[in-house]
């Protein structure tokens, strides 16, 4: 598919890191930015991103599209982002399948959405809105879920296939977020990964996560476990080389730290992908020759 | 029994049950509801658990968040009565802009008229000097003035020189003295108790990435207000001329602008207006 080259092995950019990359250069592939901590006009983020896209490919990963909301689309938002895009020019831009909004209130979190046949044609059509509103198609990514609706009528990677298709979007696939919600929710992560479309996968998430009780959660705060490891292992020989980046967002270490993170990323990526499987993200055209006229 | 599934009425469900300030169990109680209803439980916990879960991450990522946006007002109310004032505040004022970054927004008005404040009425003059230094840390930016670029400036052009702000700037009016009191707690003592009621105006501004703030005086304060609106420098020479001589007021001016250039607080596209009405546009440094 066009849209998404595979870019290498990235980490996401934090504040705590800001000074060492602009003045060091380190050797990361690209950096992935939450895009709500740069729609401001000014002051040192927005010095910061420029400073970083000049030296590495960027992408803007969003939290607040609500894509499940039924909530009305934030237009002023969606210019914000398409205004950002327009300066930043990144390699793509993302957000999550959830809902964060409803009653035109923000939850500043990443709400689960029922796996149901409204919800699906729901979504589907907001993400079309997004992707003409942008420009281009994006990437929808799985999240760490703590609960399943009463509901829901099919799983999870059965919703995120037919999305995929009707919305025409690709997948960014969050590793540790599949081992979390597998866990809490019990079902098996590996069938989860063969049950999504290789050939819409345009990235790939890394994470650390802790326990909490009976569940993992999603907090970022730890290095990529053994098992997720083992999982990335197993996308790798499924999807082939995609882009893959290492999130870290509290108790976060030095960058050198984070960094051979995604250098163990890559190494089990050379790895595998020498061995034989690889399917390379290839839908059979681009999102603008799909949609032109 | 919940009676409708629709997508909407299960996102207002689920809203209600994750903000209410009486906690999950105590909002489907209000609701005549099960967890159940909506969540399925499992050996590992049960569906009620599962939406504290949302419930927990939703208040205390905000907690975290006003918590670094008002450090000093966190000084001095201590971490219970701040985590009770913010369950209060986002009860009464939930977040409503995509960003993060705003969702303290509101505090220092929500403050005014809250138990907190009865005995410490000054609490809501230090939250605003603390919501104007996050607002000002990244607003829109622009090139400062410089020594430089006013040493360029024809002795006779001065009169008609307009003295832009940079929109990273505010001019924050409290009732008490609270800048003391900032001053005090980040450089590490016991947070102050109470603040000496004096109205001031406290400039607050960036320089480069880093927040400033300092009290100016009443005539300060009036002459960034005219200077914003596009006074001339002779202008602002009138001004003060209306209480000090010729001479003094030039002297003064020229102060204000010396401070004003070395803190970086005036914009480089200097409009030089001339007295020919005719090219009113002047020039731009």
């Amino acid at each position: 598919m066009h849209g998404f080259p595979n870019l290498g092995h990235g980490i996401g950019l934090r504040t705590v890191h800001y000074r060492e990359v602009v003045a060091d250069r380190p050797a990361v592939d690209w950096f992935e930015v939450i895009t709500e901590n740069f729609t401001m006009p000014g002051g040192n983020p927005r010095r910061v991103l420029r400073a970083v896209r000049e030296r590495y490919p960027v992408v803007l990963h969003g939290v607040s599209l609500s894509l499940g909301s039924v909530d009305p689309l934030n237009e002023a938002y969606l210019s914000d982002v398409a205004e950002l895009a327009a300066e930043t020019e990144p390699a793509w831009i993302s957000d999550h399948l959830c809902f964060s909004s409803f009653g035109g209130h923000t939850g500043h979190d990443l709400w689960p959405l029922p796996y149901t046949e409204e919800a699906l044609a729901h979504v589907s059509a907001r993400i079309v809105r997004v992707q003409e509103r942008l420009g281009r198609r994006i990437l929808v990514e799985n999240v760490s879920s703590y609960l399943r609706y009463a509901h829901s009528t099919v799983t999870e990677w059965e919703f995120l296939t037919a999305l995929c298709h009707r919305a025409d979007c690709g997948l960014l696939l969050d590793v540790n977020n599949v081992y979390v919600s597998a866990k809490n929710h019990g079902f098996d992560a590996r069938t989860f990964l063969q049950g999504v479309p290789a050939d819409r996968v345009g990235q790939i998430h890394l994470a650390g996560h802790s326990a909490d009780g009976p569940l993992l959660l999603d907090t970022h705060d730890h290095p990529v476990c053994d098992d997720v490891w083992e999982l990335y292992r197993d996308a790798v020989a499924r999807f082939g080389p995609v882009s893959t980046l290492v999130e870290w967002d509290a108790q976060i270490p030095p960058l050198g730290r984070v960094i051979e993170e995604t250098q163990r990323a890559a190494a089990i990526e050379a790895e595998v992908t020498a061995s034989g499987t690889a399917v390379a993200f290839a839908p059979s055209q681009s999102w603008e020759a799909s949609h032109a006229g | 029994m919940l009676a409708e599934r629709s997508l909407g009425a299960v996102e207002g469900l689920f809203y209600r049950l994750v903000t209410a300030p009486q906690g999950v169990a105590g909002a489907l109680s209000g609701l005549g509801l099960t967890a159940d209803d909506l969540v399925v439980s499992d050996a590992r916990l049960d569906a009620a658990g599962r939406l504290e879960v949302y419930a927990n991450m939703y208040f205390f990522r905000l907690l975290d968040v006003l918590r670094g946006d008002y450090p000093k007002t966190l000084a001095v109310l201590g971490d219970a009565a701040f985590h009770n004032l913010v369950t209060d505040y986002l009860a009464a004022h939930p977040p409503a802009n995509p960003s993060i970054r705003f969702a303290g927004d509101g505090l220092p008005a929500f403050l005014t008229g809250h138990p907190l404040c009865g005995q410490r009425a000054w609490l809501v003059d230090l939250a605003l000097l603390e919501w104007a230094r996050v607002d000002l840390f990244d607003a829109v930016d622009a090139v400062p003035l410089c020594l430089d670029d006013l040493g360029q400036v024809p002795p006779e052009d001065f009169v008609s020189l307009r003295l832009q702000p940079i929109p990273a700037h505010r001019v924050v009016q409290v009732c008490f003295d609270v800048a003391p009191l900032w001053q005090a707690i980040e450089e590490g003592a016991a947070p102050p108790q109470d603040a000496v009621p004096r109205e001031a105006a406290l400039l607050v501004w960036r320089k480069g990435v880093t927040v400033w703030h300092r009290a100016v005086s009443v005539e300060e304060a009036e002459l960034l207000a005219l200077a914003a609106r596009g006074a001339t420098f002779g202008e602002l020479c009138e001004r003060l001329g209306a209480s000090l001589t010729v001479e003094e007021a030039a002297r003064s001016a020229f102060a204000h602008l010396a401070r004003w250039t070395s803190d970086e607080l005036l914009t480089r596209a200097l409009a030089l207006t001339t007295s020919d009405p005719t090219e009113r546009n002047g020039t731009v440094l």
